[in-house]
């Protein structure tokens, strides 16, 4: 099938865009970040086309449905998305080395939606429902949004090392100041706060519509909760004294670690209602 | 509030706890962790689930510890208590004082106040102090709002601000929170939960439900028509084996008269007088049934028989007939039945009936035929029974936290002064300042602006 070809040269682009960031911060060439840039581009015109092309080909077998239903589905929407995140930040910020934090992050989720079943399967009876679209939707955007805020988190622990020890230079170096970073991590963090708590409530409209209850305490649904928790413990870290900074940054990782686990733990670890692990 | 710890009393100490943010932070990491050992254990399970896993120790432990209910256990539902109770306080702490800047807010532009402010610039003009404050006050109007224009003895003071809401975003999220709360207290305790299996052509009035309580009387009557499975069909058109729809046709009588019909499938319920009936399983109810026509020899039709197997029903002034065997496929002619005729006073005549060959059993000679009809499989359809009164109070709660988060994030409380002094050498001094609450780059961006328009006027 076309799209499933489409996806996996996202991967292969996101894969290259990957060993562009993180060579031309070893080798500090900007030339290579900014091929880095062109092939993010590339890989969001194809995985957008692939989006589109996976929707009309699903309405050409009779089963139309928007691309966002099965692990595959959810794994490619979420690379996408963090892909465009990644964009829109380094446009904002005039700075490419987000890329060798960020971009990785995407290439994984490729390669391991890569290793999952890639045809398009009509949905089940508990799926059909127009609250699937929106929960779907709202949650992996959130999702990729923590995803980003990790990553520069990631980069402003090891800025903010280096500043105390007041050791300039190095790869770090290039970083921008981790007063950036650290106000970038609550910029992605402002974003993808607001997407969970709708991806949240549409989760529990939609079960309240299909079985009667909002919330039941199953393990999806109560990661979902634990990761919510998280952010709003890193929202109120960034306002207290003595919390902020290194703390908020830990708080935003430990949020996208609950978060992975909340996504793909829940179905491989545990036992639930929601069914992407079983597929 | 007391700086100075040590005069102050236990009242405030409590009161400075509950109204403190470490403590906030501090409960919600321990519902994170703790909602992790909820995941972890299956919850409600079985004793004899919990052995496979667990020794009798561990069990003892962790049943003594509520964990496998822990949900609903007291320590759970007493961090809740306390979560809500600081949430109240810094509420209570916080609001008041919000709400008095929102309404007092500073109009004039003191060397006290332009000594907090983030961005201030101050320049001299000749010409008149009431011209430029005109000019200026349209500047200000077209970027922030229109100021408030006030004078103190040789001073005009401008004041603009936009986005006071912005300062409420937090508290109607904080505020959401507890109509949620209230929400699912008003479902837990007026609410019921509960489960109906009701075969076809059966209806059912009380509800048995969840937690073992005594039966919901509905006050009337919920019937199944019909259940319907129904499959997908791959490219040639051919069923196959995935499963597209569950379909249950219910009736709600009320008095003896239908009040409401509808097909429900998973995804779509039927709600009738705040109960709602959500299609959930399935199962066979009893055997299958044979159908079979009994018609005379020129064709017409005599009677519908339905049976199952094993029994027996009369034709009068013919027989009887039982049907005793079933096969998918027989001898390659596809579904046949195959029944025992018994006249009376004759002896049993055993045959089977093909259900392609409606005419097969003309070869009889007899003065009526049969003609099998196929089987049917009667079901129950299994339904999910709720009433949760609470539910809009919480749907209401969820909007309220979607719209206070984006106002509390996306919102911005803008403020912008002028003050005109006249200075000693007759010009005019001006002193333009500014702050935001949120955004400030972007709000800087709009204070640089404003600061070269201003600049920029002539009179
Ligand atoms: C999980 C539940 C909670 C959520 C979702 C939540 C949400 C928020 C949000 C979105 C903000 C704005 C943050 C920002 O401006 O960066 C905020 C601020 C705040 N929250 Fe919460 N909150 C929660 C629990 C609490 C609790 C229990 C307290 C009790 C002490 C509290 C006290 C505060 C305070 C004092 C602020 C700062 C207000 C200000 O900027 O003036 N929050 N909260």
């Amino acid at each position: 099938m076309i799209n499933v070809r489409l996806f996996d040269l996202t991967t292969l682009l996101f894969g290259v865009a990957s060993v562009n960031y993180v060579a031309a911060l070893y080798g500090k060439r900007d030339t290579l970040a900014r091929i880095g840039t062109w092939i993010c581009v590339a890989a969001a015109v194809v995985s957008t086309a692939a989006l589109g092309v996976r929707w009309a080909e699903s309405y050409r077998m009779g089963i139309g449905r928007i691309p966002v239903t099965n692990l595959y589905e959810s794994l490619v929407f979420f690379a996408w998305a963090v892909n465009l995140f990644y964009l829109v930040v380094e446009w904002k910020y005039k700075n490419r080395t987000f890329g060798a934090f960020v971009m990785p992050i995407a290439f994984l989720t490729m390669l391991f939606a890569f290793t999952n079943e890639s045809s398009i399967q009509p949905l089940v009876p508990a799926l059909q429902s127009y609250w699937l679209h929106a929960h779907v939707i709202t949650c992996f955007i959130g999702y990729a949004a923590f995803a980003v805020s990790a990553g520069v988190a990631a980069m402003y622990l090891l800025k903010a090392r280096r500043e105390e020890s007041k050791t300039p230079g190095g790869v770090v170096g290039l970083f921008p100041s981790s007063k950036a970073l650290d106000d970038l991590v609550y910029k992605a963090i402002i974003w993808g706060f607001p997407f969970l708590t709708a991806g949240i409530i549409t989760g529990a409209a939609w079960a309240n519509y299909a079985w009667g209850t909002y919330w039941s305490w199953d393990p999806k649904e109560t990661w979902s909760l634990i990761v919510w928790l998280v952010y709003a413990a890193f929202l109120h870290a960034r306002i207290t004294r003595g919390w902020h900074g290194k703390r908020a940054a830990i708080l935003s990782i430990a949020g996208f670690l609950a978060t992975v686990m909340c996504y793909l733990g829940v179905n491989l670890v545990l036992s639930g209602l929601h069914s992407y692990g079983g597929s | 509030m007391a700086d100075d710890k040590r005069s102050q009393s236990p009242m405030d100490k409590v009161w400075n706890l509950f109204t403190s943010l470490k403590l906030a932070i501090t409960l919600i990491i321990i519902m994170a962790v703790a909602s992790i050992f909820g995941t972890v254990i299956e919850q409600n399970q079985p004793i004899e689930k919990y052995r496979q896993f667990y020794s009798d120790a561990t069990i003892r432990m962790l049943d003594a510890l509520n964990l496998f209910d822990m949900y609903h256990s007291w320590w759970f539902l007493l961090l809740l208590v306390l979560f809500t109770v600081n949430l109240s306080c810094c509420t209570l702490d916080r609001l008041p004082r919000v709400v008095k800047v929102v309404r007092n807010p500073k109009t004039r532009l003191d060397d006290g106040l332009e000594k907090t402010l983030p961005l201030v610039d101050r320049w001299k003009k000749k010409g008149s102090l009431q011209a430029w404050a005109e000019k200026y006050a349209e500047v200000v109007g077209g970027a922030v709002g229109k100021p408030l224009v006030t004078q103190n003895s040789e001073t005009l003071h401008l004041y603009a601000e936009r986005g006071v809401v912005s300062r409420f975003g937090v508290y109607v999220t904080h505020l959401s929170i507890i109509i949620i709360f209230i929400g699912a207290i008003i479902g837990n305790v007026f609410g019921f939960k509960g489960y109906a299996n009701i075969v076809e052509g059966q209806s059912v009035r009380s509800i048995p439900t969840r937690g073992g309580s005594r039966p919901v009387d509905l006050g009337f009557e919920v019937r199944c028509n019909r259940f319907a499975v129904s499959f997908y069909t791959d490219q040639f058109g051919n069923p196959t084996q995935q499963p597209k729809e569950y379909a249950s046709d219910l009736s709600v009588i009320e008095n003896g008269r239908e009040v409401l019909r509808k097909k429900i499938v998973v995804n779509d319920p039927l709600q009738y007088k705040g109960v709602w009936f959500y299609q959930s399983s399935y199962g066979p109810a009893g055997g299958a049934s044979a159908r079979v026509r009994v018609s005379s020899a020129n064709g017409g039709p005599v009677a519908d028989l339905s049976f199952h197997a094993g029994q027996q029903v009369e034709i009068p002034g013919y027989g009887t007939i039982t049907g005793v065997d079933y096969q998918q496929d027989y001898r390659g002619f596809g579904p046949a039945l195959l029944v025992v005729l018994k006249k009376p006073g004759g002896q049993a005549t055993e045959f089977w009936l093909l259900q392609g060959r409606p005419d097969s059993d003309r070869q009889r000679q007899d003065p009526y035929f049969l003609s099998f009809g196929g089987l049917s499989q009667a079901y129950y359809t299994g339904l999910q029974v709720a009433r949760d009164p609470g539910v809009n109070v919480v749907w209401l709660g969820c909007a309220l936290m979607v719209l206070g988060i984006i106002i509390a994030f996306f919102m911005s409380h803008q403020r912008v002064w002028v003050r005109l002094t006249p200075a000693a050498d007759g010009r005019v001094e001006v002193v333009l300042a500014g702050s935001a609450s949120r955004n400030r780059l972007a709000f800087e961006r709009k204070f640089e602006k404003i600061q070269d328009d201003l600049k920029a006027l002539a009179v």
